[in-house]
């Protein structure tokens, strides 16, 4: 999509299915938050759900007011991309993890520094654990480093915060990315998922890899990205495969597996709705020079249970690189290639789709 | 519209293929050749920090011009690289340049020019990010700016000048940049660098360079009289060319609106631009006193539009760029100041109010939507005297110009 064409109703919420119980059409209308100026990585609503956080290649993180859509401040002192963010649960720090071989801590009100983690390759993610007391963080392969799991104990006083790791988990292939790792349930394990399309999952304590994806059933491609339920009940991951898969976070058995044309760089779950949202398209590096009708850009929509995709949002002109729902999933955003954040607040007919 | 280019015109495809195989053939003892392939920033071979410094970017893969391109220029061969608009060039000669510097040498060792000073300054941006472990000196020598800040920059001592050809000779002629240990010399943009508007510039600093120098030329469009001026001052340069008929970018959707007059213009911008506000777009005028005019008529109609062409003071040129890049400022009117080479993310369409007049700037004009990753708009005015030129446009880069749906929506 290049044009967006805002008539007075809003963007159309396209339907895909219909029936005699249906409402016909649902209509939103995306806020375009403009600031970044290289593509968007990653996105992060708070735990309340009133501000959003936003990573892009621009090495300025970015906060927005969620209602609607106003820079409330960046935060500077990356020196390169950034690929991931993570909030705690008091909206008081900031985690950032950074192409420039550092992870950040930042009082998220003042937008002030308070602790560089430094590393011999490029921070991929981040996440707070429940409590905030430890922060898993990945970093990618460099030249003789390969890539792996940090655990970093995260200090409540700014002054007491060091830099060592409690655990570092290294990747049975080095060579390949670790795109994602999260905590899973009650801080007891983590889950991780990349470029080698295993999905693992690690004893938080000993460092023991406790699970691993089934090969028959799992990504066979690149997993990008992976959105918790708000219960840590089960989890979701995209892949460069052209799905994304919902697995139980304790077992790793596979639960639901949604389809699409394009390959997956983000995921999403409602934590309202039995739904969630894919996001991709074609690869960036193939955008310009193929068929202008291959991009594929839209944000799609999947019944959770049934699988099924109930509708699609455009307005992207690149890839989407991340989504986020808010936590009253109420509103969800998007970040795309094209850097811009777009947040759509759902109209009372999105709320009231049948199959 | 019928028929075909009348034979001789700039569009005539079966001259320009004649042109371009009579330099290529009969010329491999001109040429290296270069086959190698590497997937991978990690198998190039470059030093630990340059590669920080690509990753730290946000690189993660190299593009097709890339993955050929960085080797052979970091080897020190002679380089022509043609590629499409918005497919990594900057970042291959970037890369190329900072492999090769002695960083303990705190002396200019590399000079890259470019036609226009925003160009210049983007490209000094992408230097200095790729060279940031390496800590690269590297300024950005363009006119327009206080000659003696240049002079006490240059004289502190620089790795790297990037600059326009104007003052960087001026630059030369004081001996504030000396160019004894200069040992790369790039070309961006070179077809055009290398046309009649800049040719005796480049020569002119070319003879104040140490014979022994390595040479690389970049460019989307590399016309046959481009290679063919070339050969005087390259030595068996590797080739990386693209056919003129691939060169253009599918990912932009391409159309025309038939305005019949001149003078109809104006309305039929007036009623796009409820449409080019809601993104990034970029308006191109064929001289510098139209964008005058069509920024007071839109300004008069109560249209919020910035403009920049080669006239205005550079303060307030870079005052508008900023805003538009920050995107403070959505809609901007230019001349072909801008065709070439700016890369403003959100930029996803390009009108041309007038036909470009040399043809590559067609080319070059439409890649300012369409960049790595993000698809694009590309709309023309096209008068009645137009069509021809917009049908040849069409056969020699093999692209499909369609007419613009009425209704706009329709390209959601």
């Amino acid at each position: 999509m290049t044009i967006e064409c805002v008539n007075p109703e809003g963007l159309r919420f396209n339907q895909m299915k219909s029936s005699s119980h249906q409402t016909l059409e649902t209509r939103m209308r995306p806020i375009l938050m403009k600031g970044h100026e290289r593509p968007l990585t990653f996105l992060r609503y708070n735990r309340n759900g009133d501000l959003l956080f936003s990573c892009a290649k621009d090495h300025t993180p970015t906060v927005w007011f969620a209602d609607n859509g106003e820079r409330l401040g960046t935060y500077r002192g990356h020196s390169g991309a950034v690929w991931c963010c993570d909030i705690s649960r008091d909206s008081s720090r900031l985690i950032t993890g950074s192409a420039d071989q550092t992870a950040k801590l930042w009082d998220v009100k003042s937008g002030k520094e308070l602790f560089t983690f430094k590393f011999g390759a490029p921070a991929r993610s981040v996440d707070f654990s429940v409590g905030d007391h430890l922060a898993v963080i990945t970093t990618d392969h460099f030249v003789g480093t390969s890539s792996a799991i940090h655990v970093k104990r995260i200090a409540e006083d700014p002054e007491d915060q060091v830099g060592d790791s409690v655990l570092v988990l290294q990747s049975p292939d080095g060579k390949k990315k670790i795109n994602r790792a999260v905590w899973g349930p009650l801080n007891q394990t983590i889950v991780s998922g990349g470029e080698d399309a295993a999905i693992r999952i690690w004893d938080a304590e000993t460092g023991k890899l406790l699970k691993q994806s089934d090969e028959e059933v799992g990504h066979k491609e690149a997993i990008t990205s992976l959105c918790k339920a708000a219960d840590d009940s089960h989890f979701l991951t995209g892949s460069h495969d052209k799905t994304a898969k919902l697995w139980d976070m304790r077992t790793l058995t596979l639960i639901k597996t949604y389809t699409t044309v394009v390959p997956v760089n983000a995921v999403a779950m409602s934590p309202l709705l039995n739904h969630v949202v894919l996001g991709g398209g074609q690869d960036a590096s193939a955008v310009t020079t193929t068929d202008h009708r291959a991009g594929k850009f839209e944000a799609k929509f999947y019944d959770t249970i049934l699988q099924e995709e109930i509708g699609g949002v455009k307005g992207h002109f690149g890839p989407i690189n991340a989504l986020a729902f808010s936590p009253d999933g109420k509103s969800f955003s998007s970040g795309g290639e094209d850097g811009y954040v777009r947040l759509h607040h759902f109209d009372s007919n999105y709320f009231n789709i049948k199959i | 519209m019928a028929g075909s280019a009348p034979e001789g015109t700039q569009f005539d495809a079966r001259q320009f293929d004649q042109k371009l195989n009579e330099v290529l053939e009969g010329q491999d003892e001109f040429f290296t050749s270069y086959d190698d392939v590497h997937e991978s920033f990690d198998a190039m071979g470059l030093q630990e920090n340059l590669l920080r410094g690509i990753y730290a970017y946000g690189f993660e893969k190299p593009s097709a011009i890339q993955q050929r391109g960085i080797v052979p220029f970091c080897k020190g061969l002679d380089v022509i690289q043609q590629a499409q608009s918005g497919t990594g060039k900057t970042a291959t000669f970037c890369s190329g340049v900072l492999q090769q510097l002695d960083f303990s040498l705190i002396q200019c060792q590399a000079l890259v020019l470019a036609p226009t000073r925003e160009l210049a300054q983007q490209i000094e941006k992408v230097m200095r990010a790729l060279g940031d472990y390496l800590g690269v000196k590297v300024h950005a020598c363009v006119g327009g700016t206080s000659v003696r800040e240049d002079q006490r920059i240059l004289q502190a001592g620089v790795h790297v000048v990037v600059g326009t050809p104007g003052r960087v000779f001026d630059m030369l002629k004081r001996q504030s940049l000396r160019a004894d240990n200069i040992k790369m010399f790039v070309l961006d943009e070179a077809d055009e660098m290398l046309s009649r508007g800049f040719k005796d510039q480049i020569y002119d600093i070319f003879q104040l360079l140490p014979p022994k120098i390595q040479v690389g030329v970049f460019s989307a469009t590399m016309p046959p009289e481009a290679l063919e001026i070339t050969r005087k001052f390259m030595s068996k340069p590797v080739r990386i060319l693209v056919k003129r008929d691939e060169l253009t970018l599918e990912g932009i959707k391409q159309f025309y609106v038939n305005v019949e007059k001149e003078e109809w213009k104006l309305e039929t911008l007036c009623d796009l631009y409820e449409t080019l506000a809601i993104t990034q777009s970029v308006i191109f005028v064929n001289t510098r006193r139209k964008v005058d005019w069509l920024t007071d008529k839109m300004r008069s109609r109560d249209h919020t539009v910035s403009a920049t062409h080669g006239d205005m003071d550079q303060n307030t040129r870079d005052i508008i760029m900023r805003e538009f890049r920050s995107g403070s400022s959505r809609v901007l009117i230019t001349t072909d100041l801008l065709a070439r080479g700016i890369d403003v993310q959100q930029v996803s369409l390009v009108i041309n109010f007038d036909l470009p007049t040399q043809p590559e700037n067609y080319l070059h004009r439409i890649g300012r939507s369409g960049r790595f990753g993000r698809k694009g708009v590309a709309i023309n005015f096209v008068t009645r005297d137009d069509e021809r030129m917009l049908f040849d446009i069409q056969k020699f880069y093999n692209v499909v110009v369609e007419e613009l749906p009425s209704n706009v929506a329709d390209l959601l």
